[in-house]
């Protein structure tokens, strides 16, 4: 008796279940395709905060900011500076005095009308020490800011600088309003394409058109739910059944799932976050140039991409990515073991060495490029034990104090930016990774970022890729792709080089 | 009754507060600091020091301590570090999403689990023994991120049956947000019935073999009510506790379901403080976890205490 009883509640139990969820499908599928053109986009990680000075995860924090506010510039996809709130500017031929021009009619989402004082604000925030943007360090060069009139604004510099431009452009400066201030980290206020709706933290965050864009006729979708989803094959299942339009950034490994699809696509670009092995000059054997330059001749850098991104990434020398006009393909130069075996027995490790690599946990593609240089430096008599280490334990204490490791960082928008601060002997990533210190490289990148001229930078940088190629602090191995998953009811998407997902000329086809 | 009742609150009131003391000092001897995540790669010792005394990292460990106790007996469970948003209202919208997901699997498993147990003690050794035997052992020896991922694939990628994540809308109607629920609350539920079910099965075959049963059975009572009356309720005894039990194997396995399924829990929101640092989010997100442990287990003891006289008079077990 008892038992049948509970036979006939796990059934009615299961029927209801099932008739709830096809019900569901079947009432609201049709619905939301004929009138809903909010689009829908799953991010792998939440935004740790709403604060766009505050920025360092990337991936969902820059793309909500892209949609809320804007910056003073911007910097399209084949990465040139284009005007966003400033109209034009222009430098003194010293490069120390940059003046912007602002565009005029802007009204933040409160109603508040844009001017300079929000630049003026905006820009003390990111050079506050208390803020600790990291934007900050770039902004070392501004001595003083100023408005001219409602409309124009003056950047004076300690010293030439040709990229301000592309500083104005990055993630973490985008304009706010003092006025709104109280709600930024709830309820955030810009001047951007769309309004800020609600965060739910670890769920969605929410954003409607604005409808008062000062670009007519843009954006073309109602609205966005940019979900957070952690697991890349609930993400992709979410696509191909329709609840989900884009997803961000996949792995390569699931690239050959969305293959064959018949309701989605891959959309695929070269970035510029680059991967490669780690060589830090402060600690012996790297100390020696030769035995540099002998690790960097073991290594096959489109094998090594093969492997560690199965194929969807390029091979690269420096940061300076591939489809930079300024790149270097001629210094892509193919392993050489015999010259390897000959420098490592000039630096008297004839009988090869053992050597410990150490990795962050958490990437399958760090992973995979570490057990690829450890295969390949067996060749020349090098024994390499591969230490994983905690991701957060590795940023905070281990980088910069072990000799030898993998690690990768995300791609920067000009030459200056992804070089200065790794290379140059003052940098502050070269003194926290590898602490590399060449006198005729520290003249380059000075010389270079002191000049308006594009050809003389041409050739600065490239004489840079030549010296780096052979006795660089690293091998850099390649540049990863950047690849979303895209539903074929998404029309004009765009992939980015700089990884971040452009809705605003996107359209939805029924 | 009601004095054994209050023990055992007491008991769980010094627990909680070592607990919290324990939750604390060790979200602080965490490797990485704080501050350190907050400015990650762009940190400077200058800058590091004046964000861990804007924070309050930089005062005496002791200190520190009481601060946060004193705010968290107050109801006040801080600022959350990275968000800059207030603890509390967060936490209580996970803990509510997270506690529907609980009760769900908690009432499918003492409700199916109990039944499959019976079945296959009733019937031992015989086919319907044999069906829970194997849906018992393939619960327990796969874990249940491998299950979700599988249901997944099935009702979502391929028959476009059920929503692969997130959590539903009210406002949508109720077959909408239940349809959310389905999968994450079946796949939380497998490990455990297996549990459930196989602890039902031992102990009913053992009261199924009692003299009281073969009593019950010569004074030619019918076999229903030999089961139903005489033999479940002294079966359910350790059913209890372990079904208390299995409400802190479910918490755990909610955090990897909440991820696996992107349904914003508690789980979820634990796995951000700890990858970002946020001490005032994991503090209070652990204690809470361990709060709501407890309070199952007190309710476990209590449920014992009724079942089992000889429990709340302090008698010997077993």
């Amino acid at each position: 008796m008892r038992n049948r009883m509970s036979r006939v509640t796990l059934t009615r139990r299961k029927a209801l279940a099932v008739t709830g969820g096809t019900a569901l499908v079947a009432v609201l599928s049709p619905a939301r395709a004929a009138t809903d053109r909010t689009i829908r986009i799953a991010y792998p990680a939440a935004v740790a905060t709403l604060d766009p000075a505050k920025f360092r995860v990337g991936g969902l924090e820059y793309n909500y900011a892209h949609c809320v506010f804007n910056r003073l510039t911007a910097q399209d996809n084949k990465l040139q500076v284009v005007p966003e709130l400033a109209t034009s500017w222009e430098a003194t031929e010293d490069l120390k005095v940059w003046t912007f021009h602002l565009r005029d009619g802007v009204k933040f989402h409160n109603g508040k009308p844009f001017t300079s004082a929000d630049v003026l604000f905006t820009y003390s925030r990111l050079k506050d020490k208390e803020v600790a943007s990291v934007l900050r360090a770039a902004l070392g060069v501004v001595d003083k800011i100023e408005a001219i009139d409602p409309l124009t604004v003056r950047f004076t510099l300690s010293s030439p600088y040709s990229d301000l431009a592309a500083v104005t452009a990055q993630y973490q400066a985008q304009i706010l309003t003092e006025s709104a201030m109280d709600t930024l980290t709830t309820k955030p206020v810009g001047t951007g394409p769309f309004r800020f709706v609600e965060y739910r933290p670890g769920d969605q965050l929410v954003v409607e058109k604005n409808p008062d864009y000062f670009i007519p006729g843009s954006p073309k979708v109602d609205g966005a739910i940019m979900r957070i989803i952690p697991e890349y094959t609930t993400a992709v299942a979410a696509l191909e059944s329709g609840a989900i339009d884009i997803v961000y950034d996949l792995p390569p490994e699931q690239l050959d799932i969305l293959k064959d699809s018949k309701v989605s696509r891959i959309e695929e670009v070269a970035s510029g976050s680059w991967l490669g092995v780690i060589f830090n000059n402060a600690f012996k054997p790297f100390d020696d140039p030769r035995v540099r330059e002998a690790f960097t001749k073991i290594i096959d850098r489109q094998a090594f991409t093969d492997i560690a991104m199965f194929g969807h990434g390029s091979p690269t020398v420096t940061p300076i990515p591939p489809a930079h006009p300024f790149f270097r393909a001629d210094l892509l130069a193919p392993p050489d073991i015999p010259g390897a075996k000959k420098l490592l027995a000039e630096a008297g490790f004839a009988n090869g060495m053992a050597i410990d690599m150490y990795f962050p946990n958490g990437s399958p593609v760090n992973e995979r490029l570490a057990t690829a240089f450890r295969d390949a430096a067996k060749q020349v008599g090098i024994t390499v034990s591969l230490r994983m280490a905690q991701e957060d334990k590795f940023d905070s204490e281990m980088e910069g104090k072990i000799a030898f490791s993998v690690d990768g960082f995300f791609g920067r928008p000009t030459p200056d930016t992804m070089l200065y601060a790794w290379y140059h002997s003052t940098g502050s990533w070269n003194n926290t990774l590898w602490h590399y210190n060449n006198p005729e490289v520290d003249k380059i990148l000075d010389t270079a970022r002191a000049t308006g001229d594009k050809d003389e930078q041409k050739r600065l940088y490239s004489r840079f890729q030549e010296i780096v190629a052979k006795d660089g602090p690293g091998c850099l191995c390649f540049v990863r792709n950047f690849a979303c998953g895209v539903s074929k009811k998404v029309q004009g998407f765009v992939g980015s080089p700089q990884m971040w997902v452009d809705i605003n000329n996107v359209t939805l086809a029924a | 009754m009601a004095s054994y009742a209050l023990r055992r609150l007491g008991t769980v009131l010094v627990i909680l507060a070592v607990m919290s003391l324990l939750v604390f000092l060790a979200t602080h001897a965490l490797p990485a600091s704080t501050a350190a995540m907050i400015l990650g790669q762009y940190s400077t010792p200058e800058t590091l020091a004046a964000l861990e005394h804007k924070l309050g990292l930089d005062l005496p460990l002791w200190l520190q301590y009481w601060n946060w106790l004193r705010a968290m007996l107050h109801g006040d469970m801080g600022q959350s570090l990275v968000m800059e948003r207030p603890v509390a209202p967060m936490l209580w919208d996970a803990f509510g999403r997270s506690a529907i997901l609980a009760l769900c699997a908690m009432a499918i498993v003492a409700t199916v689990g109990v039944a499959m147990g019976v079945v296959a003690g009733v019937w031992r050794g015989r086919w319907p023994d044999h069906a829970v035997s194997i849906f018992a052992y393939l619960g327990i020896a796969v874990p249940e991120f491998y299950w979700g991922l599988v249901l997944i694939l099935v009702f979502c990628s391929t028959f476009h049956l059920l929503p692969s994540s997130g959590i539903g809308n009210l406002s949508d109607g109720v077959g909408s947000y239940v349809s959310y629920l389905i999968l994450p609350v079946i796949t939380l539920t497998l490990t455990l019935l297996a549990h459930v079910s196989r602890l039902t099965r031992s102990s009913m075959a053992e009261q199924l073999d009692s003299m009281y049963v073969k009593v019950a059975r010569a004074r030619g009572l019918p076999e229903h009510v030999v089961i139903v009356r005489h033999a479940l309720p002294n079966a359910m005894v350790p059913t209890i506790t372990v079904l208390a039990q299995d409400f802190g194997f479910l918490i755990g396995g909610i955090v990897a379901i909440e991820t696996v399924f992107a349904y914003p829990g508690l789980g979820r929101l634990l796995i951000f403080a700890l990858q970002r640092q946020d001490l005032p989010l994991m503090q209070a997100a652990i204690l809470t976890l361990t709060a709501v442990f407890c309070l199952a287990n007190l309710g476990a003891d209590l449920l014992y205490g009724i079942a089992n006289p000889r429990i709340r008079h302090g008698g010997a077990v077993e």
